[in-house]
Order: C-alpha cells, then structure tokens, then sequence
C-alpha cells in the first residue's frame, strides 16, 4: 500500500466540518423535539382515544416505519413540487426527520403509558390527589423514568443516522460537508476518517449529557462508560 | 351515634354483583376486622369506602354526615377523613420514603412544611423507619415498605384507617414487623377496619369480627364468641378449616 495521507487539507477545513457537526446537533435536536410532541399527542390518542382516530395514528406509525426515511424524504424534497409544494432542502430534512422521530417515539411513549402502574394512581386518589395532580406526581414521572433510556437511545439514533440523510439532497450538514469538502480535492479517506471520529465525539458529548441528565432528574441508573 | 355506619351498601364488578348488602357499623377508638374466604368482598368494601369501587347501592355515614358516593365533592370527603394501607404498599417509587409520607399533606392539604416533616419524622419512629426518611422504596424490603405505606396513611391524619391485607404479601418473618406497628396503633385508641387472614393478632386486637361470604355478612361478634362458638355453619366450617394450626 503506497497511499499517502494528506490530512492537511482537511485541517485546513476544519471550521466548515465544525458547522456541519453544528448544524447535524441542531437538527438532530430539533427533530427529536419536535418528533417527542407528536410522539406524546400520538401515543395518548393510541391509548386513550376513540377507535377511528386509533386507527389514523396506527396507519401513520405502521406507514412511516415501514418505510425508509430516506424514502420519506425523497417524497418530500423530490415528490411534493410536482404538485407546487416547495420546501427548502434543509426544511424538507427536518419535517422528515420529525415526522419519522414522531412515529417511532409514538411507540416508545405508549410503552410508557402502558406501564403505569394503577396500583400507584389507587394510592394517590385515595391520598386526595386531583386528576391533575395524579398526572403531575404519579404518571409523568413513572413514564419519563421507565422509557428515558429507550428515549435516549433513539435521540442518538436521530442525531447519527437519520440527520446524514440529507447529505443525498444537499443539506451541509456533517456528512454532506464531508462529501463537498472531499470531492473538491478527492481525499475521501482523510475526510471521512476525520468525519467519523467527529461523529463518535458528538455522540459521546451526548450520552454522557443524556446520561447525567437521566441520573439527575429520573435516578435512572445510566452506566457512562 | 356510631362514628361509621354502613347501611345495606351494595357494589357491582359489571354485572357481577359483589356486594349484597352489606350493614355494620363502628364506633370511636374501635377496630373491627373482616374476614373470610377469598372472593367473599371483603377487600371491596374497604374499597367501597375509599370511592375506588363504585358503590351501587346503601348509605354510608361518618360521623353522621352521609356520604354521597356518586358526588365527587362527597369522595374526596370521605378520602378526606379515612385512609386506606394497601396489600401491595403502592408507594410512590419515584420518590423517596419522606416523599412519599408528605406529598399529600404539602401539596393537597396545604399544611405547614416544618409541621408536616416532624410529623413525617414521628410516625417514621413510631414504625421502626427513622433512619430510612431518604430511601427509595426499592431500597426497603416488603416489610418496611408496608410500614412506610401506613405511616403515610397516617399522615393525613385519618379518623378512620383501613388496612386491607397488609401482611399478605409478606414474607413470614416480615408479617410481625407490620403487625406490631399495627398493634401499636390499637395501643393509641386509631379506629380501625382490618381485612386479615391473621387470626391470631385479629383475636388480639380487634373489638369485632364480621365474618364474609359471598359478598354478604354470615355472622358477626366479639373475636373470642365468633372464633370458638360461631352460631352459623358456614362461619364454623371456615373457621374449623383455618383455626386448625
């Protein structure tokens, strides 16, 4: 093997490697949020709604997560202007990535639902507590607690996987500046060496943050390392 | 005037009906204990009481106001006054020992905290726990979490407290530890309504015994004439079955 490293070029870049992790936080973020809103509203309607509205939140999860996201992003970036939407590329990313988030957070949080235990909510009534209450001390506790480590692992699975879904519509994030940055002056091994590592680094920053964050507010006992 | 008079309540599971009838009552300072086999009702009248189980039918009064099951307002007045220890615990797990005993008097009684925390603190020493007030309740054992789950009962400062099995999920060498803070409580003149399969400690403490069947009274008495001459057969076919040891 003769090949010679030249990693000074990517040096050289680095700050645009730097808004491109910058921008891949964001969405990853952003999506999340916005897919853990959806998520929430979905699963209580899932659990606790008339069967017709039932049904519409179960063909939307059984749709998005039988499909690929990429498909799903496809249709919105390259499908809706046939019909005169027109989205921006990265609003296209991050409408897709929500509503892929939304479905699969629809799950997790019924799971959460599911496993209040109405022994606990019994307590509480004959303690006095409102309904609103009971919501408050009993129930969104017990969710957060029992779904937060399959929350943030789904949170890292948005932020690696699904944001470099929009390097294939030219979104500049992480792995769409890679792909620019290398293909001006063809040293995709340096570049993408470097990209992995950045991405390893930025899922680390968020584990360790998820991580204490989960031992701090719902004492879920998250090993760091 | 009895302090808690039950008058023919009746509840229903559907279309199963598992109270038929059912009448006693209880004074002040008094503890009375409900057996039976299981499946008789006698778990669903404590629940009755406490507004958990809907009730179908009767009158319920205490402290001669009558109590209106179907009337929100009449609920939480009754949850107001009475307590209920459950045979799970059913301690609140996200939250620690002290927590658990004073969510409810800060939060929905408005109580003053410095008050309701030594008062927390009291009714931890009186149950054996003093120095488990910053304890998860995964962190006790069934025992324990039983004597915190009655110490939380009483820190509403209940008139009335019913405990409904609390030693049936106990290991028998932790069925002691609850008994005694029970016994306790009887020592202090609590009123109290047991539902129990201990007969021994029923025969020690309780001022009355009403024996259940089928979601109705069979027969009901002081512990010693209930226990050794039951008038009717079922309730000396139930006994002779279970006092045999």
């Amino acid at each position: 093997m003769n090949y010679r490293f030249q990693f000074g070029v990517v040096w050289d870049n680095l700050d645009e490697l730097f808004a491109g992790a910058l921008l891949t936080f964001q969405l990853g973020v952003f999506a999340f949020a916005g897919g853990a809103l959806i998520g929430l509203v979905c699963a209580s309607l899932k659990t606790y709604g008339p069967w017709p509205v039932r049904l519409l939140v179960n063909a939307y999860v059984v749709f998005i997560t039988n499909t690929p996201a990429l498909i799903q992003i496809y249709f919105l970036y390259f499908g809706l202007p046939e019909v005169g939407v027109r989205w921006s590329n990265e609003a296209c990313l991050l409408i897709g990535l929500t509503l892929n988030a939304g479905a699969y957070l629809t799950l997790i949080l019924r799971a959460g639902f599911l496993s209040v235990r109405v022994t606990e909510i019994e307590a509480g009534q004959t303690l006095g507590m409102s309904l609103v209450q009971q919501i408050r001390y009993i129930i969104v506790p017990h969710i957060a607690k029992s779904i937060y480590p399959a929350l943030a692992n789904f949170f890292i699975v948005v932020l690696v996987m699904g944001t470099s879904v929009g390097a294939l519509i030219g979104v500049d994030e992480l792995t769409g500046q890679a792909i620019n940055l290398s293909s001006v002056n063809y040293r995709w091994l340096e570049y993408f060496t470097v990209v992995a590592g950045m991405y390893v680094v930025l899922t680390f920053i968020a584990s360790i943050g998820l991580a204490l964050l989960g031992r701090w507010a719902f004492r879920v006992k998250a090993k760091i390392f | 005037m009895a302090h808690l008079a039950v008058n023919d309540v009746r509840a229903k599971y559907g279309a199963l009906e598992v109270l038929k009838g059912i009448s006693f009552s209880i004074e002040k300072g008094e503890i009375a204990a409900l057996v039976g086999p299981s499946g008789s009702g006698k778990s669903t009248v404590l629940r009755a009481l406490m507004g958990l189980t809907p009730v179908t039918g009767g009158h319920v009064a205490l402290a001669g106001d009558q109590l209106d099951y179907s009337n929100a307002k009449s609920v939480r007045a009754a949850r107001d006054r009475m307590a209920i220890v459950f045979q799970q615990y059913n301690l609140f797990q996200n939250m620690t020992v002290m927590q658990n005993l004073t969510l409810a008097p800060l939060k929905i009684k408005r109580w003053p905290r410095a008050e309701v925390e030594s008062e927390a603190r009291r009714l931890l020493g009186l149950v054996g726990l003093g120095d488990k007030a910053d304890a998860y309740s995964d962190q006790l054992s069934g025992g324990q979490q039983q004597r915190v789950a009655l110490a939380r009962a009483l820190a509403l400062k209940p008139q009335i407290l019913l405990l409904d099995e609390v030693t049936s999920a106990l290991d028998p060498e932790l069925v002691n530890e609850v008994l005694d803070a029970v016994g306790k409580l009887a020592a202090e003149g609590m009123t109290m309504i047991i539902v129990s399969h201990e007969m021994a400690f029923v025969r020690e403490v309780a001022d009355k015994v009403i024996f259940m069947d089928g979601g109705q009274i069979v027969e009901s008495g002081e512990p010693a004439a209930l226990f050794d001459s039951p008038r009717t057969d079922r309730a000396r076919d139930f006994f002779s079955k279970i006092l045999r040891h």
